[in-house]
């Protein structure tokens, strides 16, 4: 009797403590409870698989794009082998975020080969015009067959003049593969240097004075400058030009004076001035500033709620929540009476132990969190019923409560210890292998099945311990329903 | 429902026989599904396995919302837009009281499917951004989700497997194995069906399902054959009889439990979130197919001529 005390005064404790935990430590909510948006990105790496140090070095890039995105409290994850999971609590709007992450943002410096500049000329002239029918597709009317006819013309004239077409249906998308194909056969007339975007300290943006396009201004480290001086150098006051090179295309390219012909162009700054909105140019910034990506990404889930549909869904599991355990509450009364009782008030402390721990470890509330929670509440009272239908057997059979009570708990031992197993076994393989979705499920329902152990085996038996010690409540009808009282 | 005795030993074909036509209705489903069907699958794969877009949002309508037809709103989004590829295989819903909007398009960038909403708002708007449920699936992501499922319930499978062979002998893990295969193949069957007739789409809770009906489904029939073995260490003279006294002893309890894991799930399907209702009803089926096979089936493999 007395350790039983001692496991009362233990379970009180451990009531205490979660409370006083979940008031201290509130749960944390998924994206889905409270809005925002998730983007899974996808390594893309053609032969072998994706190293750990290469996963490494792109979270490491991609962390500090993230943070420059400037959105408050965003979280990135390595998810498995492959695959990272970014996080943008109320973010409603993942597009500006989406082109800054999935650039590799490979920045180049190259200088022009020999005789290439009627190409080039040529090329730049078609840039001129395939940007103008962009901007001329973005403002017009859309609706208007006249207008759509004529960008379609303009459109079959360039792709004649440089012997290319695309294949895409939308006369949006071919233009800006047009414009990608020009960009890099531009590149293609220029040889590569040593200089790149790793030889950079820095990268800013400003409005250009002239006109309203920004420009994005680049510092190179000490080694960078002395190779950007070498570079235009060697072509200062000749006819080559020094091009930009983004990720294979080429945004911008630019003469060096001949005043540059003894020490090119010292100082380690640059500008690139390529036409930028202040939005591109804002994100030019961000990719410079974190680096190139080693491997290329893929965005290939996009994942966005609005916040008022995120308290909908708090309500909703709310309500099916507290519906689960009234009802399930009412029956376990209905047929256990005081066993019943017991098996309610050892629900209510499973609750507050299940919550407590997701605070503590911390485990994120999401929606298929709360249904292995709700799923758990029933698999839970199973243990009990297992155990009351074991005592009612003994008390039937005429035993002593007590006894009824030992032998009851005793003998359903194995079969709780067997169920809980096999389902725990499955809720490590789902956790172990499961996509982000599904390691909620499994972490609660793993969770629920290990306390309920605790609960089912422990805390009922002490609560019903501590209430047989009343004469009063040690009627054997109190414990067998109406039906079979003898 | 202490004086409920049932008589296993000779209802014991009627029950074999009920099985085997579930499982052959589940069968016929499947094939159904992998060959007379537009998706060729055994189940209709959803926009997890598959990739897709997919967009919910709410109408914010003064009073109520006016019914609007959504092939007109198809039609309409046809002149603000030509990819052909999403306009051709959209799928548009409204419900709620012409208030909810649900849309279905292949897959489509972040772009497009910002397009796609503002195009929407243009016809049916105001939209009230702050529903707003979009989700974008890539296909390979897809195909990357359909294997990961797979190699879980597989190799889950095989753990319960390996547990229930060093817990009991051969022939009881034989029996609750089989008893296992059976339910998960029913529910899968039902779900081919419903594919078939309904249109429903499973995703990867739908697999995730499949995972916790196996695991309930073995504790159940774990917890039967426990009893069997005990009360045959008891009383071996017997064998049938103790098996059938056995089934009627546990018939409470199994009717008992999958009732109170029954209650929360039910409430899920009422209250919960839309996400999760195939999700809780395909484990309440689960349960009901896996407490069925766990009190009548499992132990009838047991009885002998």
């Amino acid at each position: 009797m007395k350790r039983r005390q001692g496991w009362l005064f233990f379970i009180i404790f451990l009531l205490t403590f979660s409370i006083y935990l979940l008031i201290n430590f509130p749960l944390q909510l998924g994206l889905d409870l409270k809005g925002g948006s998730q983007l899974t990105l996808q390594l893309v790496k053609e032969d072998g698989k994706v190293s750990k140090e290469e996963l490494e070095a792109v979270n490491a890039v991609l962390d500090k794009r993230v943070n420059n995105l400037g959105v408050a409290e965003s979280n990135l994850q390595t998810l498995g082998r492959d695959q990272l999971i970014l996080e943008l609590p109320g973010e409603q709007n993942p597009l500006s975020a989406s082109r800054i992450l999935g650039k590799t943002a490979l920045l180049e410096f190259r200088t022009q080969k020999e005789s290439t500049s009627s190409q080039l000329n040529n090329l730049q002239l078609q840039r001129l015009k395939i940007n103008d029918l962009i901007v001329q597709f973005k403002t017009g009317d859309k609706r208007n067959e006249e207008t759509s006819l004529l960008l379609i013309n303009n459109l079959t004239e360039i792709e004649n003049d440089i012997n290319y077409s695309s294949n895409n249906q939308q006369l949006f998308e071919k233009l800006v593969e047009t414009k990608k194909y020009i960009n890099n056969e531009i590149a293609n007339l220029f040889n590569k240097t040593d200089l790149s975007g790793k030889d950079l300290i820095n990268a800013g943006r400003r409005q250009e004075q002239t006109n309203n396009n920004w420009e994005v201004s680049l510092s190179f480290s000490n080694e960078g400058g002395e190779k950007f001086a070498e570079i235009t150098k060697s072509i200062a006051g000749t006819d080559k030009l020094l091009s930009i090179v983004l990720d294979g295309e080429s945004i911008s390219e630019a003469s060096v004076g001949s005043q540059f012909i003894t020490t090119g162009i010292t100082g380690g700054a640059a500008t690139i001035s390529g036409n930028f909105s202040a939005e591109n140019a804002r994100e030019l910034e961000v990719q410079l500033k974190g680096g190139s990506l080693p491997l290329p990404i893929e965005i290939v889930e996009t994942n966005t709620i609005g916040p008022l549909l995120g308290s909908k869904n708090i309500v909703k599991s709310l309500y099916a929540a507290i519906c689960g355990l009234i009802f399930v509450g009412i029956f376990m009364i209905f047929n256990y009476r005081i066993l019943g009782f017991v098996s309610v008030i050892s629900l209510i402390f499973y609750g507050f132990f299940n919550l407590a721990l997701y605070s503590l470890i911390p485990v994120t509330l999401t929606l298929p969190g709360i249904a292995g929670l709700i799923l758990s509440i029933g698999m839970a009272v199973d243990a009990n019923v297992l155990i009351f239908e074991r005592i009612r057997e003994e008390l039937i059979n005429g035993n002593t409560l007590i006894r009824s009570i030992d032998s009851g708990f005793q003998r359903a031992n194995s079969s709780i210890i067997d169920g809980h197993i096999t389902t725990f076994v499955s809720c490590f393989v789902l956790f172990l292998l499961g996509t982000n979705f599904v390691k909620g499920f499994a972490a609660t329902l793993g969770i629920g099945v290990v306390i309920s152990l605790f609960t089912s085996l422990n805390c009922s038996k002490t609560i019903l311990r501590f209430l047989t010690t009343y004469q009063s409540l040690r009627q054997k009808n109190l414990y067998l329903s109406r039906s079979t009282t003898p | 429902m202490t004086s409920l005795s049932f008589n296993l030993i000779k209802n014991k074909n009627k029950i074999f026989g009920f099985s085997t036509f579930l499982i052959l209705l589940s069968l016929i489903g499947i094939l159904y599904s992998t060959f007379n069907t537009s998706f060729k699958k055994p189940i209709n794969l959803g926009m997890d396995f598959i990739g897709g877009n997919e967009l919910r949002i709410d109408r914010s309508c003064k009073e109520e919302c006016e019914f609007v037809s959504p092939d007109l709103v198809i039609e309409e989004l046809r002149t603000f837009s030509n990819n052909k590829n999403v306009l051709n295989n959209i799928k548009l819903q409204i419900q709620n009281n012409n208030s909810l909007i649900s849309i279905r398009t292949p897959y489509l960038t972040i772009e497009e499917s910002n397009d796609l909403i503002s195009n929407v708002d243009k016809i049916l708007g105001p939209l009230n951004y702050e529903s707003k449920n979009s989700r974008i699936i890539g296909p390979k992501l897809g195909k990357k989700l359909l294997t990961n499922c797979a190699t879980s319930l597989l190799v889950s499978l095989f753990a319960i497997s390996l547990y229930i062979s060093i817990r009991f002998d051969k022939k009881y893990a034989l029996f609750a194995l089989l008893a296992l295969f059976h339910d998960l193949l029913i529910v899968f069957g039902i779900f081919s069906w419903l594919g078939v007739l309904l249109s429903i789409e499973v995703n990867s809770l739908f697999a995730v399902s499949l995972l916790t009906i196996a695991g309930y489904s073995v504790n159940d029939t774990v917890v039967i054959f426990d009893r069997i073995r005990e009360n045959l260490k008891q009383n071996s003279d017997n064998y049938n009889k103790t098996i059938q006294i056995s089934v009627n002893e546990s018939f409470r309890r199994t009717f008992f439990t999958s009732i109170t894991t029954l209650i929360p799930l039910i409430t899920l399907i009422i209250f919960g979130s839309y996400s999760l209702f195939w999700f809780s009803v395909s484990l309440s089926l689960g349960i009901i197919i896996g407490s069925y096979s766990s009190i009548l089936l499992a132990p009838s493999f047991l009885i002998k001529e």
